[in-house]
């Protein structure tokens, strides 16, 4: 294991935050088991108060999944110059087999994470607790993947050790030998460009109408989902390919470092935002209709939407200027 | 107005010293009425009036506030709920020393963000009504008790609300101020508040302000006159 300070605090934290989530989770299943809100049993008096505290928890416990997920590609990118052959982030999650499915597992808790926070924030909204059982249902089904997440993370740190020989993105990444299959099929990139934009316009376009009328949300959910799936393949595509003005490099990595203006920071940022709260307008769609929310959702929809448009036209703004400002230009790709 | 069906209240519970100190009470407090809960030291009359007024929680059972229950809130809703509601007058009056008796007064309007003119003239009207303003701007150590006792009342009255909770209010008065205090409660219950009352003055109990006696004893109601 390396001493590093940000991984020293990943680990610290995500072992801290296993524990967490543990204690909450047995809360989790009595509140599911005995919650009645019409007794005023002790039990259920007793459920009422923990679950204040829980939930309080729990907002700080996601609060930090949110977090450490760029904490750990930081992190990773950091410590790339203690392995050979390692250029970026990329080398380093491949000096032994838990770094990738850290950082896959990472990447789908932040989606968790964000999603059961817009559930806690709504059901906080209101005094009768109307989403208390789904949204421990929903956390307990998500305790297994955090403990993964953990487990796997725990794995990959305290198997790190410097010298090892990695593989460098541009080998990682390639056309030819790359791990990525998905990135390949969408190569050239034209397609996947039209495709893009075709989704950002829709995406945006049903958002802001969903702002304005409130309608058509599951739609704007499912764009904002696929604009997502669409992005992570644009950056392999052709985003990158601008980014490093080199035609062919792929990494998703390298974007992250001072030469490229830490660009790739923005970029997931306002990536993740917008599925999440795009995400978390279909989420919410099926509980609108519920007595005490029925104001409140509508709101709290609006203004996810408002925020995922915004987020999607900020990744795609840093796209376009990339692009119409990059030394590069691709004919025939 | 206020029901409360099976409310218990034990401290340290599950522990050797566990005390219950309200055990499984049932009622209706109706509403613009006076209710005196009346019972020895120990009773559950301080007790039970905190559970009311949501400075405390019952260990079980519910307590409804027009049809609204309010021992499932959590503590964001009944801060706004108890600041609108409930009027407290407390047995140590808690006046804080240093500053004045209108500021005392309106200490509680000031999380409600309204603007500081209109809270004091809020202040300034209810110390004209119970004949203390000339003492508006004296400190609260320079105030006798019947005068202190009348602050407190402004203070329990700045946010207008619908109950006035008193615990023990005439304990520090002579009967004189006593008789006084429960004439301005009176008044008030005229002008449309329910009072609650924790208290075994006999001036208090035997008051024609009050309109219900509750007994209590041990935790318990023991009796109840209307």
């Amino acid at each position: 294991m390396i001493f590093h300070p940000a991984i020293l605090a990943l680990f610290v934290g995500s072992i801290l935050v296993s524990f967490i989530i543990l204690y909450a989770a047995l809360y989790a299943v009595q509140i599911l088991r005995k919650w009645d809100l019409r007794s005023g049993s002790e039990l259920q008096l007793i459920l009422e108060r923990k679950t204040y505290l829980i939930s309080t928890f729990l907002a700080y416990v996601f609060g930090f999944e949110l977090l450490s997920f760029f904490l750990f590609i930081f992190t990773a990118d950091q410590i790339h110059s203690f392995f050979i052959g390692a250029m970026c982030a990329a080398g380093s999650l491949f000096v032994n087999p838990y770094g990738y499915p850290t950082l896959i597992l990472k990447l789908f808790n932040f989606i968790l994470a964000g999603i059961w926070l817009i559930l806690n924030y709504v059901d906080n909204k209101v005094e009768d607790y109307p989403l208390i059982k789904k949204k421990y249902l929903f956390f307990l089904l998500f305790v297994p993947l955090i403990l993964i997440e953990t487990a796997s993370q725990v794995s990959y740190f305290i198997r790190l050790k410097p010298n090892i020989i990695t593989s460098c993105c541009g080998t990682l990444f390639s056309s030819q030998n790359g791990i990525l299959p998905l990135a390949k099929a969408f190569s050239p990139g034209l397609p996947t460009m039209a495709a893009f934009y075709i989704a950002l316009s829709l995406t945006v376009g049903v958002g802001i109408a969903y702002f304005l009328k409130g309608k058509m949300g599951y739609l704007f959910s499912g764009l904002s989902a696929l604009f997502f799936i669409l992005s992570i393949v644009s950056i392999f595509s052709f985003v990158s390919f601008y980014i490093y003005e080199l035609p062919m490099h792929r990494c998703p990595f390298c974007m992250l470092q001072s030469e490229y203006g830490f660009i790739g920071y923005p970029l997931y940022l306002t990536l993740l935002g917008g599925i999440i709260s795009g995400f978390g307008v279909g989420v919410l769609m099926p509980f609108r209709k519920i007595g005490s929310l029925s104001v409140i959702i509508p709101s709290v929809q609006r203004r996810l939407a408002l925020i995922s448009v915004i987020f999607c036209l900020i990744f795609a703004g840093i796209v376009t200027v990339r692009i119409l400002l990059s030394d590069l230009i691709l004919e025939g790709f | 107005m206020i029901e409360l069906k099976a409310v218990k209240k034990s401290f340290n519970t599950g522990k050797p010293n566990e005390f219950v100190a309200i055990q499984g009470i049932s009622m209706l407090l109706e509403a613009h009425k006076a209710t005196v809960f009346k019972g020895p030291s120990g009773s559950g009359k301080t007790t039970l009036l905190s559970l009311i007024g949501c400075m405390t929680r019952p260990t079980s059972g519910r307590i409804w506030l027009l049809g609204r229950e309010i021992t499932s809130l959590p503590e964001r809703f009944l801060t706004e709920l108890r600041r609108k509601t409930f009027g407290f007058i407390f047995q140590q009056l808690n006046l804080i020393k240093g500053i004045t008796a209108l500021e005392n007064a309106m200490l509680p309007a000031y999380p409600a963000g309204d603007r500081y003119e209109s809270i004091k003239k809020r202040g300034m009207d209810l110390f004209d009504r119970f004949d203390i303003a000339s003492k508006a701007h004296a400190k609260t150590e320079w105030l006798s008790g019947g005068e202190a006792q009348r602050v407190a009342m402004a203070r329990a009255l700045i946010n207008d609300p619908d109950v006035i909770i008193a615990d023990e209010p005439t304990a520090h008065l002579d009967t004189h101020l006593s008789k006084e205090f429960m004439e301005m409660l009176g008044g008030l219950k005229q002008g449309g508040k329910t009072l609650l009352l924790a208290s075994h003055d006999p001036i208090v109990c035997e008051s024609q302000v009050a309109d219900r006696v509750v007994n209590l004893r041990d935790g318990k109601i023991e009796e109840d006159t209307k």
